[in-house]
């Protein structure tokens, strides 16, 4: 049933199936590994699985710095791992990992001399960077503009909501979600008081009049500033130009009103090696399992906050794991927690602990106070942070919160932002989980409204 | 073996102590924290890093709630290639007047304002925390004028000082810009052992590319006039030009003039080098500070209000660039300046393979490669409107990536991680607006640099502090600003965009 894909690794041959992320694949053959980072060569393998993070960046056909957790599996891809110049295993520039323990002070390396600054600057120079130039040349990607009523970025659970809310509002509503299908955290079972798997079947079937587009990612909202206009029939001026990628080209998307429910962004908890190859987002791992079937090891030390750290805990036991500690870090550097304490949570081998450090590579244990639990890997499961960028750089306020480890976009109680034309719901909004639908459908009915009011 | 550092940012490799460090030196704002570590300027773009950033903000550095706020997002979200941008549509590549309208102002005093009291008095009163009135403080502190003042409404390097991509050139077509801009340069490399901090001076040149006969033609007149200011300059054919950048397209110009000893600089820390160095002197640096108008009497400037209180002055420096005008008008004093949007986009990091600065100047497209790596470039909007917009727009990515895809081919599948705006502040002439303002003594104009202040600064600002001390200059006299009204005007060609 599972078509196998031969593919290399740096030269060397490596299997995957059909179905996989060139990070599932590598992951499946026992690769942690991924990349060196810019600066110190420190090794570095996927964190997120969900193309924010961008600590997967492989070379794949010639093109530089591609997420790895974001480029389907090909027949006969040639990826190459990059920024190891002597090998990605025996980096020896990794030196600089040592000879700066704490950190590298740029500003003020080699300050007092003329040429040794200028021996620096050569050095520095050769160093930086991650990829080489694409070897091929290529020729534009031909894009297409299209128009929307009300544009719901996001299909989770807040999306689907809005969207179904805008169009029973009579408006031509287009649903944009990055993923291959509907549902957005809501496909994790993670929360079980917000909708699952069997509320986006059923919610996607009321969907009769939304057009639905899949594997489309907005990358910007701007103020519609082109020569394109609203749709010729009733002639409005549509305020917003949203640029979205389907596969290589771009969508250029003329609306009257967005609608963002974008969801969150999983976090890394800065604890020392927090950033080693076996150190994943709780949720990336179970994006991974769902989705590839691909699994880190067998066994997971799990480290986070609140609520979160005791769900993700729970489904990644039921993703097939078994849990060798579940770490409450809530108040450990450097910061506050901003999470509630955990509920009582006997099925949980817990733990609470302050002073975290990962070793190994890939990770193989984790020290937390004079506690080793020997692990496959770690998990770090902390609220995903509200996607605020697309609203806000749109210029829509936002406001912080630790309990959403944050930026939410701020916005009224019908999802209204600061920018007449932007409508923000869900985690974005800061109405995560169970909450999602209710805002989003606020969202979508004040977005069609305010469209006809005008 | 892996040294057990707290990473903060991964794209960057931004440590705990990292951000320990900016905090110490006064970078405890979220946008200067940014600009400081490098934190969320990699291919995340801060989705990963922002939120720990500022909670560390928030409990070590004491940011108020009201401060608690994101760096700016700059689109696109997730890196995306130049062909994708290049493929946009005409009608997203059209212009229409633009919808945006300036930005409200805050109200009430910033967040992070300082809670100091402010002096009295100041000898000379600085507006504008850009690099021309930084640079023009650590000056006139230099020459042992301790009661200097300098007032920024934001963050240093929040206006067009911070928003530029850093190329220097001494490649002008008047010799005045020539001379300012050589011994700019030749500061810059020593700016370091000055002011203690790395500027990053590489000198991999600058090559403007001629794409029709009149660029040749301008391009050749400036060859001819660098070689008499004794500048390396000269003009050189296709295939040397793609000697240098071998990845150029020669079918898309048919000369080029070369100057190998221009180059670039990393923005910031010049701006940060100067600041310090200024206040080492006894000069204050007061950022989140607006000013809000200026006293004038019997014909002389008295004072300077800000949201902070009033400071009485013997001389106040308008040095704001494109907001110079707004400024100049509060002592009753029409600027001819008129502010310009101009968009830049930075790309992923790559390893090293452009060395200069290339730029055609017909179209306005320039790019150079930093000493991250990012390819860094613009290019000039004829169709932009007039005014203060520092928003970003997709038609600018539509056509920076068209052209630079066409003359750099290799570039296609290369992606953009950001995008951002500052503004030009140009006069009618493209020359700086320098020396006393007619009718109001003890004002003193330092604006109108188009876009090149920034190349300029070190030796305009020494050059000022020296005057404003009683020595004698004349090109204090020939960029007065009075020079309008009198039909004499100093005409810079060699302007990008």
């Amino acid at each position: 049933m599972t078509e196998p894909l031969s593919f290399t690794l740096d030269g060397e041959r490596q299997k995957g199936v059909r179905g996989d992320t060139v990070a599932s694949a590598l992951l499946r053959s026992g690769v942690t590994t991924f990349t060196r980072s810019i600066k110190y060569h420190r090794p570095r393998g996927p964190f997120c699985f969900a193309g924010s993070c961008g600590q997967c960046l492989l070379r794949v056909d010639g093109v530089p710095s591609l997420l790895a957790c974001r480029v389907p599996l090909e027949e006969g891809m040639r990826c190459e791992r990059q920024n190891g110049p002597l090998g990605m295993e025996a980096d020896v520039l990794r030196a600089s990992d040592f000879l700066f323990p704490k950190h590298l002070d740029h500003h003020h390396l080699l300050v007092g001399s003329q040429l040794l600054g200028r021996v620096a600057l050569e050095i520095a120079r050769r160093l930086a960077g991650l990829g080489r130039l694409p070897d091929e040349t290529g020729a534009p990607e031909r894009g297409t503009v299209a128009h929307a009523q009300v544009v719901v970025i996001g299909g989770g659970p807040a999306g689907i909501a809005a969207a179904r809310a805008a169009a029973s509002e009579g408006a031509q509503v287009l649903l944009v979600e990055r993923g291959r299908r509907l549902g957005g955290s809501a496909l994790l079972e993670i929360d079980p008081e917000a909708p699952g798997p069997e509320w986006v079947a059923r919610e996607t079937e009321r969907l009769g009049g939304v057009e639905v587009a899949l594997e489309a990612e907005a990358l910007g909202v701007y103020p519609n500033d082109s020569a394109e206009d609203g749709q010729a029939r009733d002639k409005t001026d549509a305020p917003a130009l949203i640029a979205i990628r389907r596969r290589q080209s771009l969508l250029a998307l003329i609306a009257d009103r967005v609608v963002v429910a974008a969801g969150g962004v999983s976090q890394p908890l800065p604890f020392p090696g927090v950033d080693r190859p076996g150190v994943y987002a709780a949720r990336g791992l179970l994006e991974l399992a769902r989705t590839t079937g691909v699994r880190v090891g067998s066994r997971l030390c799990v480290v986070g906050e609140g609520i979160e750290l005791l769900r993700c805990a729970r489904a990644l036991r039921t993703a097939g794991y078994a849990l060798a500690r579940v770490v409450d870090a809530s108040g450990s550097w450097p910061f506050a927690s901003g999470s509630d304490t955990p509920e009582p949570a006997p099925d949980l081998p817990f733990l609470r602990a302050r002073n975290l450090r990962a070793r190994g590579r890939p990770v193989r244990e984790l020290r937390a106070e004079s506690e080793r639990i020997a692990c496959d890997a770690v998990a770090v499961a902390l609220p995903p942070a509200p996607l605020h960028e697309l609203a806000s750089a749109a210029g829509a306020q936002t406001h912080f919160s630790r309990e959403l480890n944050g930026f939410a976009v701020s916005v009224d109680a019908s999802g209204r932002t600061t920018v007449p034309w932007i409508f923000a719901a869900g985690r974005v909004a800061g109405s995560s989980g169970a909450a999602g639908p209710q805002s989003g459908s606020a969202a979508g009915t004040a977005a069609a409204r305010s469209r006809e009011k005008r | 073996m892996i040294a057990d550092k707290a990473i903060v940012c991964a794209c960057e490799d931004v440590t705990v102590a990292d951000l320990d460090e900016a905090v110490a030196r006064g970078f405890g704002d979220i946008e200067s924290m940014k600009r400081y570590t490098g934190l969320g300027t990699g291919p995340c773009q801060g989705k990963s890093c922002l939120a720990s950033a500022v909670r560390y903000c928030a409990d070590r550095a004491d940011l108020p709630p009201e401060a608690r706020v994101p760096f700016r997002a700059r689109p696109p979200l997730s890196p995306t290639t130049i062909s994708a941008f290049a493929g946009l549509p005409e009608s997203i590549v059209r212009h229409r007047e633009s919808p945006l309208q300036p930005q409200a102002a805050r109200p009430g005093p910033h967040p992070l304002q300082p809670r100091e009291p402010l002096p009295a008095h100041a000898s000379v009163v600085i507006i504008g925390g850009g690099i021309m009135g930084l640079a023009l403080a650590w000056n006139l502190a230099s020459r042992g004028e301790r009661n200097v003042i300098v007032f920024e409404r934001g963050y240093l390097c929040e206006g067009a000082s911070g928003r530029n991509g850093g190329g220097v050139r001494a490649q002008w077509s008047t010799p005045t810009l020539v001379e300012l801009a050589k011994e700019s340069i030749d500061f810059m490399a020593r700016f370091a052992q000055e002011l203690g901090i790395n500027v990053w001076l590489r000198r991999g040149g600058y090559l403007f590319l001629a794409e029709d006969e009149p660029t040749l033609r301008r391009l050749e007149a400036g060859a001819q006039l660098h070689k008499k200011l004794g500048l390396a300059t000269r003009i050189i054919d296709v295939g040397e030009a793609c000697g240098i950048v071998p990845e150029l397209d020669g079918k898309g110009f048919i000369a080029a003039s070369w100057n190998p000893e221009d180059g670039v600089v990393f923005p910031w820390p010049f701006l940060w080098g100067y600041a310090d160095g200024a206040r080492k002197l006894g000069a204050r640096i007061e950022t989140f500070t607006r000013v809000t108008g200026l006293d004038v009497e019997g014909g002389a400037v008295r004072a300077v209000e800000t949201d902070r209180g009033k400071v009485r002055a013997d001389r106040v420096v308008l040095a704001c660039g494109a907001w110079s005008p707004s400024l100049a008008s509060m002592a009753g004093v029409t600027l001819p300046n008129v502010p310009y949007r101009h968009e830049i986009v930075s790309s992923e990091p790559l390893k090293p393979f452009l060395g200069p600065l290339v730029s055609m100047l017909g179209s306005g497209l320039y790019f150079s490669q930093s000493m991250r790596g990012e390819i860094v470039g613009g290019m000039g909007d004829p169709e932009e409107p007039p005014g203060l917009n520092q928003t970003s727009s997709l038609r600018f990515l539509a056509r920076y990536s068209r052209a630079l895809s066409t003359l750099v081919p290799r570039t296609s599948a290369v992606k953009l991680l950001r995008q951002w705006a500052g503004c030009y502040d140009l006069t009618p002439d493209h020359s700086p607006i320098i020396g006393e303002t007619p009718g109001v003594s003890g004002l003193l104009q330092m604006s109108g640099f188009v876009g090149h202040g920034f190349m300029m600064a070190p030796a305009v600002a020494r050059r000022m502090a020296e005057w404003m001390g009683g020595a004698k200059d004349e090109i204090f006299e020939r960029f007065n600003l009075s020079r309008f009204a009198e039909g004499r005007l100093e005409k810079e060609t060699f302007i990008i965009g």
